[in-house]
């Protein structure tokens, strides 16, 4: 099998096809710790793309609780079961990927979700981790902690989708590294939606072949972001063509992130796929349930974004997120204020990093009424 | 050392005793009985289907590439043919107790069948042929079978109590919707992709229950242009029998000519409750189909012989009596000059 380098691992990994890393690479940062949950992303993917007939219990885009909620029911829980106890050595992985404990005829270890896995999308949503005990208080840092995870496929790097279909049926955009079906040689067999260690492939009853996120590409196309990024309210998201650690662009949000700041982190790093959405972490949630799901990095990315009162060029990508539509290519913060870019250098967006207060008075004279509201 | 050249020779015996047993495998054939009128297509239990002989085809799980097949669901499937000169048809029967053929929940597979011949060449390498080895695939779906036979099957046929109130791109009609009905309008049929973008799984009419494809090695298979390979599938007492027919004459250039006195042929079955779809089923080696009426007399198949004959003796007569009346008419008009 060849050997490809997975930089999010910090080594060479067994994958079927040799690297053909594509011109460009779609990427995306979503900011954990800004979420509300509110649905707004996948309401947004859900009547732009899977409002038919056979897609009902598709979510392209969806939002669950962690610990306890998945969708489908115990997708990650189940895989790393599956895969079993794995070793991190510093920042190199030396466990097993998904690839390489393959059992004897199959591409990657996973599993195919029964029909009711798709049913609860909303499992353990608000449910927080531990017992409130007798006595217990609201303090801060929390005593009980949950947090929403944001999912979209990661348009990975080394797919486990397109490694298992055994028609070559699954392709990576060569112009952006967006993963799609082909979905006139799609034959239904499924064995993606058994390969994705994320469970971001679909089968669609009524087609009887399988679906899955195609990030916008006719929006990507044209210079524009997602509908998911671009409807969050709480303005957690960013898109970026994002390079390997070797070129990264200071100057690229979404670079900066990842790989200057070392703020934003994969996903299940250690399935070996070389995600390309980044997540950064929530900052109230025990290390050691993160170090599982981000890597050996998350304590100091929770460090680094802590810091970000004191580091304006930091505050000035996450003020980027959601303040435009259009895809930023480059950013630069002068003064109080950070600009966005396109590839052209034209201006997109100019966003103050401190966001002016205005104060009223309580009373308003007015309409003789006290206001609730002053800033 | 003794011991060794005997542990060897021993070894070299066994192995090629089991070669033995291969070859004698492949040596095996299916012979398609030649019979006149119609052959009986539609129906797998015709009693007319007895009178050709029936061969117990072993399968094997596939294991060349991966995914494959780790437990064997059907050891064997029984294979009869029938032809009469000018459409050729063979029935798969094989022992199955779960009838699968809905597969509108994502962890439900079809029961399916396969013959495989090789396109021009005599016998390709391996299975689903090679770059340069093109192989013509018959493949019978379990699913597609019930689509004909009950109507498009969809998700109401999966969970009968299914309702949605709405469907974007100007849905006309009122709930509860028929499938594929309401939807077959442009704007509606956006959302469903598989069915916009013409992909025979997709699409909710069916003009028969087996799809005619062609392969040039494994992930290659492809549906082809013609559809021209008809039959049925019945499923009775925890058997399948399935019926594949085509004319004996190739619809074009990327299906097996079968006017010939033998072609090579394969068979793979899918078991859908044991999960098994694409490279995940049971297949056999070789086969050898013997093809009644086509055997060559001066380069002409025996089937045709008796039609040639017949036509040129029929020729004959017509002519001496064409002449005859000719003649009459002559030595009439001469009488009446």
């Amino acid at each position: 099998m060849p050997k490809v380098f997975n930089w999010q691992i910090n080594r060479e990994m067994e994958y079927p096809y040799p690297a053909s890393p594509p011109e460009r690479q779609f990427a995306a940062v979503f900011d954990i710790n800004k979420c509300i949950a509110c649905q707004t992303c996948t309401l947004a993917c859900k009547q732009a793309w899977t409002s038919g007939r056979g897609q009902e219990h598709m979510f392209w885009n969806n939002v669950e609780t962690k610990p306890y909620g998945s969708y489908p029911l115990a997708w990650d829980v189940r895989l790393l079961e599956m895969l079993g106890p794995q070793t991190w050595d510093g920042d190199t992985y030396t466990g097993k990927t998904i690839f390489e404990a393959a059992p004897p005829g199959e591409v990657a270890v996973g599993f195919l979700p029964e029909d009711l896995d798709w049913a609860h999308p909303g499992l353990g949503e608000d449910e927080v981790y531990g017992v409130v005990e007798g006595g217990a208080y609201f303090g801060i840092p929390h005593q009980l902690w949950f947090f929403y995870l944001q999912r979209i496929c990661n348009h990975c790097t080394y797919p486990a989708c397109l490694a298992a279909c055994p028609r070559r049926a699954i392709y990576k955009r060569r112009e952006d590294g967006i993963v799609l079906i082909d979905q006139t040689r799609c034959r239904g067999y499924r064995e993606c939606v058994r390969a994705c260690p994320y469970k971001k492939v679909f089968y669609n009853g009524v087609t009887r072949i399988s679906e899955k996120c195609i990030a916008c590409f006719p929006r990507v196309e044209q210079g524009l972001q997602p509908f998911c990024t671009v409807n969050c309210i709480g303005r957690i998201r960013i898109n970026g063509w994002i390079h390997t650690p070797d070129k990264a662009d200071p100057e690229n949000p979404v670079d900066f992130l990842v790989h200057i700041r070392k703020v934003a982190l994969p996903l299940y790093p250690q399935f070996g796929l070389q995600v390309n959405i980044y997540y950064i972490p929530p900052i109230h949630v025990p290390p050691k349930f993160l170090r599982q799901m981000f890597g050996p990095r998350v304590e100091r990315a929770i460090e680094t974004y802590r810091n970000a009162p004191n580091d304006p060029e930091l505050r000035g990508v996450l003020m980027l997120m959601g303040a435009t539509e259009r895809w930023v290519d480059k950013f630069r913060v002068q003064g109080d204020y950070v600009y966005g870019y396109d590839a052209k250098g034209n201006e997109l967006v100019r966003v103050p990093l401190k966001e002016p207060i205005y104060l009223r008075p309580v009373y308003d004279r007015q309409f003789a009424v006290y206001r609730h509201n002053i800033t | 050392m003794r011991w060794v050249v005997l542990a060897v020779s021993l070894l070299a015996a066994l192995l090629l005793a089991s070669r033995q047993v291969v070859l004698a495998q492949q040596a095996s054939e299916v012979v398609s009985v030649l019979r006149s009128g119609t052959l009986p297509i539609s129906d797998p239990f015709d009693p007319v289907w007895d009178t050709a002989p029936a061969v117990d085809v072993p399968l094997g799980p596939q294991a060349t590439t991966v995914p494959s097949l780790l437990r064997l669901s059907v050891p064997t499937v029984r294979v009869r043919s029938l032809n009469n000169g000018q459409e050729i048809a063979f029935l798969l029967e094989w022992v199955d107790e779960t009838r699968d053929d809905l597969v509108v929940a994502g962890d439900r597979f079809r029961d399916a069948a396969a013959i495989q011949f090789p396109v021009g060449q005599k016998l390709p390498n391996i299975c689903m042929g090679a770059a340069g080895q093109l192989v013509n695939i018959w493949h019978w779906k379990a699913d597609w079978q019930r689509d004909i036979d009950q109507g498009f099957q969809e998700l109401v046929h999966q969970y009968p109590n299914f309702f949605k109130d709405f469907y974007p791109g100007g849905i006309t009609g009122s709930p509860p919707y028929t499938y594929p009905g309401d939807f077959d309008r442009a704007e509606v049929r956006q959302f469903e992709v598989g069915w916009s973008v013409g992909n025979p799984f997709s699409v909710p009419y069916r003009p028969s229950p087996i799809e005619d494809l062609k392969a040039l090695g494994f992930g290659s298979l492809t549906h082809k242009d013609r559809q021209e390979v008809m039959g049925r599938g019945v499923w009775r007492d925890g058997r399948w029998r399935v019926v594949f027919a085509r004319r004996l004459a190739p619809p074009d250039a990327e299906s097996t000519d079968l006017r010939q006195e033998q072609v090579p042929v394969a068979f793979a079955v899918w078991e859908g409750s044991n999960q098994e779809v694409g490279a995940r089923k049971q297949l056999s080696g070789f086969y050898t189909v013997r093809i009644e009426g086509q055997e060559r007399i001066l380069g002409i198949p025996r089937g045709m012989l008796g039609w040639l004959v017949g036509g040129l003796v029929l020729t004959v007569i017509l002519g001496f009596a064409l002449r005859a009346i000719r003649r009459r008419t002559t030595l009439r008009g001469h009488a009446r000059g």
